[in-house]
Order: structure tokens, then C-alpha cells, then sequence
């Protein structure tokens, strides 16, 4: 097989990426460690944008809620979804139709899943405050309290993401043969044991795969802040994409968002390698 | 496992089914009945039409009267540029997958080029977004729907090099290989023989670009104003100050949901690898 010829094949998508994202990065860079007036670079800023990020209490209140966010989001997706996984994890009649349900959620526009979520947490007479009172518990002030917007936040995320998890975890399972299962309940009797020793050892690489993409899609949020509580009460819940997104384009202050946004990139960047080193072996 | 106590199991299954349904389905419900309420019955405790409330249609009838052309041109910028989008991406994509799959790369090794695809998806948009503003004004590219297209093909082209770098990987070389035989270029038998045979993956794809494009929000609020705006941007631009209008709210919202929700319910099949993009062999 002659080899120069495979060029052709991957040769245009490089180029397209490298155009449409490599440029972009290093050109904001540039922008980054530059003095911008009106959509112009006039001079050199050196990384007093990047001293500023860290004298700015708004970005580390942004910083603060974006942690708090993927914690409580990454968590409950991950557990919900293996615990799901777990219960569904065998030959049911129903189940496909069970399995196309749950991915309706994946497929909706989270800015549109925000304005749902409106409608759901309303708190004069929404059905979520309804179903509360049914249940003996007072109104809840679900977009007007700090935490409560909060935890509506993350409630909308985890209701969209959980099916990923899921999804991704049940194809885990059930990509595990039945051979091992019954050789490892002869041995042991106890349910836990055999998931401690048998299924989770098994599953790591997808579990870990979910973990780490559920991470950067977390620290990536814009769309259900945006949409939800646009940020607020006051500022509880403006994300990092929302700060840098309010800096950079609505005040125009593109070195210190792209400032920003390179320490966004940091991160996601971060979680991506530490993905690459423990998986290598599944992009041979 | 005695009948006895397999039967108990059966039915707490069954049990959390029917809770994680509804879990799921109710949003969805709730802005299919109020975009069918009268504004006076949806403050009032009501979700079983017919029994609780009357349903009526004109919510979306004096929508579409007042907002029409707003609707239909997001409608449209959603549809024009989540195809483009995908079409380009696929195009791409199935190319690089081709070539990830039968080649063996030694300047730029497979499993590098696999990864560097891949880390596309790591990026998150706010460190793009600016660059990408600048470059479309500079370019006078704002407010397009190109702006939109190139912006997402960008971004759903890993799923696609990763999906069918998968699926050419599964097809044997051996009918490729009695091509090259016959004097078949390299070229000719990826068009003639592996294309068609991955045409399940192909469409599959296309639709997961599709749905990601057209849910797009972050880029489509940046780049476009008033011409371009797809739904996403559209339902984003409805607050009004009488306060929030649930019942036109919902018909927006509804207009943008269903559309990529009953394709990729169509492609259900290829949605797990599709999305881990490889990394679970599902």
C-alpha cells in the first residue's frame, strides 16, 4: 500500500480545524496579552490581564459556582446513571423503548431545557412547587434564592446529562459476558463483592470515559444559567462561559475575557490529558 | 432465585421505570399542555386536558399570526444551517475516518491524529468565541448563516471522523482489496464500495451533527442579530414585560425541541458510540 496517497483522506479536516480552531486560539492569545481599544490591538499588555483575573472577586465568585456546579452535576450524573445502569442491566421486554426515552433529553437544546425549567421551578403555582406542597413541604423560592437557583441549576443539568451517563454505562455492562458474571457468583455470594471486584474493575475505562467528558462538558455551561436564572439572583449562578462571555461581548473588554477564556481552556485541557494518558489504548 | 422473590424484583423494576418515565417526560408534557392552555388556566393547578382544562389551539394560531415570519425564519436559519453543518462535517469526516482506518500514518502517527480529533470536543467554546467574532466581522461574515455553518462544522466534525473511522474499521478490506485488484484506485473504491457499505453510519451521523447544530446556542447568540438567529436564539429573545408568557413560551420551545429529538430517536442504534465518539465500543 503506498502511504502518501492516505494524505489525501485526512489531509482536509486538518486543515479545516486547524483554520477554524487553531488560528482562532492563537489569535486570541494574542489578543489576550494585548491592549484592545474598539475591536483594535494598539499595544502591548503583557499579562496584566491575566493579574487582573486573579484580583477580580467577580471572576472568583464566577469560579466558585462553575465548582460548585460540575461537583454536584458530575456526581449526581455519574452515580444516578451507574445506579440506573445497574437496575436496568438485563433482558427486560420494553427496554429499547425505555432507552429511546431517556435519550429525549440529550437531544433537546439545554437554552431551550433553561426556559422549561422556568415554566417548572415558577414559584407561584409551578408544577415542582405543586408537587412539593402535595408532599407537605412549603414554597420553595427556586430562582429568586442563591442556592435554591443553584440547586435548580444543577437539577436541570443532572435531568438532561443522567441519560448520558446511563446510556454510555448500560453499554458497559452489557458489553461484560455472562461467563464472568457466573464464575465470580459460584466463588462469591454477595452482590456487592461481585460489583466491587468483578463489574467495576470492568467498567473503569467507560466509567471513566463518562466521568471525564461529564467534567468538561460541566466546566463548559453557559446555555441553562443563561436561560434559567440568566446568572442570577444577583450573580449565584453565572458561570465562567457566562462572565466571559458578559466581559467579552457585551462590554467589549476582549483582553480580559480571552484571558479568561484561556484559563477555561487550561482546565478543560488539563482534564482532557489525564484522560489521554489513562485511556491511550482505546485510540490505537 | 426463588419465583417468589424474582416476582417482588420484577415489580420494584417495574416501579422504577415508571418513576424515571415520568422523570424524564414530564417537562416535555408540561410544555405540550400549556402551549395548549388558555393563559388563565395555566397559573391554575391543571395538567389533565379535557378534565382539568379545555385545550384550545390558539396559542399557536395567534403566535404564528403575530410572530410568524420570526418563527418561520428561525425555523429555517435552524434547519439551513444544522444541514450544512452536517453535510460538511460528514464530508469531512468520512474522508479523515477513511483514512484513520486503512492507513497507517508515520509522520503523524493514527492514534495522535485519533486524539487530536477527539480533543476538539475538550475545547470549550468561550475560548473560541471571540477569535471567532473578530474573524466573522473582519470578514463581514456576522449575522450569516455561513458564519453559523463554518462555527459548527467545526465543532461536530470530531463526532464525525471518530464515528466513521470506527465504522470503516469494521468493514472487511477484503472486498476493497478485490477492487484494487480489478484497477480500482485507491480513491474509487473508498467512493464505490466502502461508502455504500457504511451508508447506515453515514446517515446516522449526519443526524447526530444535525442535532448538535441545530442546539447550538452560545456561537448563534454571538454571531448572528436578527437575520441569521436560528430557534435557539429565537426562544432566547422572547422575554416580555408583562412577564413570562408561558403559553407562547412553550410553543417556541416545542417548535425547537422536536425536531432533532424525532431524528435522533431514529438513529438510536448509533447514539452511544456516536457520542463517546469511539471511547465505548457500544
Amino acid at each position: 500500500m503506498k502511504r502518501e496517497k492516505g494524505n489525501v483522506f485526512v489531509i482536509p479536516a486538518i486543515i479545516w480545524i486547524f483554520t477554524f480552531t487553531i488560528f482562532p486560539l492563537v489569535y486570541s492569545f494574542r489578543v489576550s496579552i494585548s491592549r484592545i481599544s474598539y475591536g483594535k490591538i494598539t499595544g502591548f499588555a503583557g499579562l496584566s490581564n491575566y493579574v487582573r483575573m486573579f484580583g477580580d472577586y467577580r471572576f472568583w465568585g464566577t469560579l466558585r459556582f462553575t465548582l460548585i456546579f460540575v461537583s454536584i452535576s458530575v456526581v449526581a450524573t455519574t452515580f444516578l446513571g451507574l445506579g440506573l445502569a445497574l437496575v436496568f442491566n438485563r433482558k427486560m421486554r420494553g427496554l429499547k423503548v425505555f432507552r429511546s426515552l431517556l435519550t429525549m433529553p440529550l437531544f433537546t437544546a439545554p437554552v431551550a431545557l433553561g426556559y422549561l425549567g422556568v415554566m417548572m421551578f415558577y414559584e407561584e403555582n409551578g408544577p415542582v412547587n405543586v408537587l412539593l406542597k402535595y408532599l407537605g413541604m412549603g414554597k420553595v423560592p427556586w430562582l429568586s434564592h442563591p442556592w435554591w437557583a443553584t440547586l435548580a441549576v444543577c437539577m436541570v443539568d443532572v435531568w438532561q446529562w443522567t441519560p448520558f451517563a446511563f446510556i454510555i454505562l448500560l453499554a458497559g455492562l452489557q458489553s461484560i459476558s455472562d461467563e464472568i458474571y457466573e464464575a465470580a457468583v459460584i466463588d462469591t455470594s454477595s452482590g456487592w463483592t461481585v460489583f466491587r471486584y468483578v463489574t467495576l474493575p470492568l467498567i473503569s475505562p467507560v466509567l471513566g470515559t463518562v466521568l471525564m467528558l461529564r467534567l468538561v462538558d460541566a466546566f463548559k455551561i453557559f446555555d441553562v444559567p443563561f436561560s434559567l436564572t440568566s446568572g442570577g439572583p444577583g450573580t449565584a449562578t453565572r458561570t465562567l462561559t457566562f462572565y466571559i462571555y458578559t466581559q467579552g461581548l457585551r462590554n467589549f473588554d476582549l483582553g480580559y475575557a480571552s484571558a479568561m477564556a484561556y484559563f477555561l481552556l487550561a482546565i478543560t485541557m488539563m482534564i482532557g490529558m489525564l484522560f489521554f494518558r489513562r485511556y491511550r489504548e482505546l485510540y490505537e | 432465585m426463588s419465583k417468589k422473590r424474582h416476582r417482588i424484583v420484577e415489580t420494584l423494576l417495574w416501579i422504577v421505570v415508571v418513576i424515571v418515565v415520568l422523570w424524564v417526560v414530564s417537562p416535555f408534557y408540561w410544555a405540550v399542555i400549556t402551549s395548549f392552555k388558555k393563559p388563565a388556566d395555566v397559573f391554575r393547578l391543571s395538567s389533565i386536558p379535557w378534565v382539568q382544562f379545555r385545550p384550545t389551539l390558539n396559542n399557536w394560531q395567534t403566535e404564528f399570526n403575530q410572530r410568524g415570519p420570526e418563527i418561520t425564519r428561525g425555523l429555517l436559519n435552524s434547519v439551513t444551517i444544522a444541514i450544512g453543518a452536517s453535510v460538511f462535517a460528514v464530508f469531512l469526516g468520512s474522508l479523515a475516518g477513511y483514512g484513520l482506518a486503512r492507513h497507517r500514518y508515520t509522520k503523524w502517527r493514527n492514534q495522535s491524529m485519533s486524539f487530536w480529533f477527539l480533543s476538539q470536543r475538550f475545547l470549550p467554546p468561550a475560548a473560541t468565541v471571540i477569535p471567532f467574532f473578530l474573524l466573522m466581522k473582519s470578514l463581514k461574515l456576522l449575522d450569516t448563516q455561513i458564519a453559523l455553518i463554518l462555527v459548527n462544522t467545526t465543532f461536530v466534525m470530531p463526532f464525525a471522523v471518530l464515528i466513521m473511522r470506527d465504522m470503516f474499521k469494521e468493514l472487511p478490506v477484503e472486498l476493497e482489496e478485490a477492487a484494487w485488484v480489478d484497477g480500482c484506485s485507491r480513491w474509487q473504491s473508498f467512493v464505490r464500495i466502502a461508502l455504500p457499505l457504511a451508508a447506515p453510519a453515514l446517515v446516522a451521523t449526519v443526524i447526530i451533527c444535525f442535532a448538535f447544530a441545530w442546539n447550538e446556542f452560545l456561537f448563534a447568540l454571538v454571531l448572528t442579530y436578527k437575520k441569521a438567529s436560528p430557534m435557539t436564539v429565537v426562544i432566547a429573545g422572547t422575554e416580555h414585560t408583562q412577564g413570562v408568557q408561558f403559553w407562547y413560551v412553550s410553543t417556541r420551545l416545542l417548535l425547537a425541541i422536536i425536531p432533532p429529538t424525532i431524528l435522533a430517536l431514529t438513529v438510536q442504534k448509533y447514539i452511544v458510540r456516536g457520542l463517546t465518539m469511539g471511547a465505548v465500543k457500544g
